[in-house]
């Protein structure tokens, strides 16, 4: 197997590595038709988080608001949302190194790079912190 | 006795995980059953399974597993057959086709790419390419925000530039990425991102694709790419979804 330089900065793949593949596992992958498959109906792991923008009066006044609050000077002078980036990098590169690695036969980026700090909140309600360490714990002593 | 099917290999394959652990609390151990040319990776199902994470995690860990030595057909989770005879039946009876879909992915991987846009960034972004929305952002701040009216008309205007962008971005990111991939694949819609694509990526230009990754987030700062793999080629088993790379 060859080892993907980027799999170092990416951290281990954990919990959140499968919560941002679950969609693939449910969802593609080979289907024999002679067999049958669970129902996944009223499962809470689907969930989705829904980013993208969506028109409506809450994102219009969202946005109004975020753009009152922007430096449109140096906005203009600098490159555009770099600060705020290279910010980011830290602070999730520093998440990633807590995650602890899967395990060693999953090679996995689970990259959280640039994840944005709102994102990163929201994502903690979601997933409360408990359940993943439990899950990263379980897997640690393969019971 | 349920069987649970995790995937379908080469019986050459050179490292199946038997005896590894499987779904199920207990873990019900990993088998193979082999026929012919092809060996399925399965174990015994728990009584009402359902797609508990941890089941979801313990069906990737073995395809990883597997996947790592040697080229898997992963199964979609939650796939049961009645008895180990039906799968060894089902093996000997599509044999060409799955000898065929695991010649053709034979030393390929599926990378995941997710991408969003950086808020701030995107904002500033629109606004630097927009100066009729900046000159409204402009006049709204001297008025220490603008009136209800004002915000809205901004904000409508913003959100329009905003999607626009994600439409673009979207683009761009497959732009960006196809030439390192042997293949694409759109990833199920509905997750609320701006692109959710699959990308086949033989193991040996593995590295190729990732500097695609990082030079595409040095040119486009303003987009948040969160990259999942190497992965069990989920998206690519059937030739359905899959679409060849321009």
């Amino acid at each position: 197997m060859t080892v993907v330089p980027a799999q170092q900065s990416g951290g281990g793949g954990g919990t959140s590595g499968l919560y941002d593949v679950v969609e693939l596992i449910l969802d593609r992958g080979l289907v024999i038709d002679a067999f049958i498959r669970v129902s996944l109906v009223g499962i809470e792991i689907l969930k989705v988080d829904v980013r993208v923008v969506v028109a409506s009066v809450d994102t219009y006044l969202r946005f109004a608001e975020a753009c009152n609050r922007l430096d449109l000077e140096t906005g203009q002078k600098k490159d555009p949302g770099v600060p705020d980036l290279l910010g980011e990098i830290t602070e999730s590169g520093a998440k990633g190194k807590s995650k602890g690695a899967l395990s060693g036969a999953a090679e996995t980026i689970s990259d959280a790079f640039k994840q944005s700090r709102e994102e990163g909140e929201r994502q903690s309600e979601e997933r409360p912190r408990a359940r993943r360490s439990t899950t990263s714990r379980r897997k640690e002593e393969k019971e | 006795m349920t069987t649970y099917v995790y995937g379908i290999a080469s019986s050459s394959h050179p490292s199946l995980p038997d005896g590894m652990e499987g779904i199920g609390k207990p873990a019900c151990a990993v088998r193979i059953l082999k026929q012919g040319e092809l060996a399925a990776i399965v174990s015994d199902a728990p009584e009402d399974l359902k797609p508990k994470r941890r089941d979801l995690l313990a069906h990737q860990n073995v395809l990883s597993e597997a996947g790592a030595a040697g080229s898997v057909l992963p199964m979609r989770f939650g796939s049961l057959a009645p008895d180990d005879e039906t799968v060894v039946s089902v093996l000997g009876e599509r044999a060409d086709h799955y000898t065929e879909r695991l010649r053709t992915l034979d030393g390929k991987v599926e990378y995941n790419v997710k991408a969003s846009h950086n808020e701030q960034a995107v904002l500033h972004q629109v606004l630097a390419e927009n100066p009729e929305l900046r000159a409204m952002v402009e006049a709204n701040q001297r008025q220490g925000g603008g009136s209800h009216e004002q915000k809205l008309q901004l904000g409508e205007a913003v959100t329009s530039a905003v999607r626009a962008r994600e439409a673009s971005d979207a683009v761009e990111v497959r732009r960006a990425l196809e030439p390192t991939a042997e293949s694409v694949a759109e990833g199920p819609e509905g997750t609320g991102w701006l692109a959710n694509i699959s990308f086949l990526v033989s193991r040996k230009s593995a590295e190729g694709f990732v500097a695609a990754v990082e030079e595409l987030r040095t040119t486009q700062p303003h987009l948040e790419l969160k990259v999942h793999g190497p992965l069990p080629p989920y998206s690519f088993v059937d030739p359905g979804p899959a679409e060849p790379a321009a």
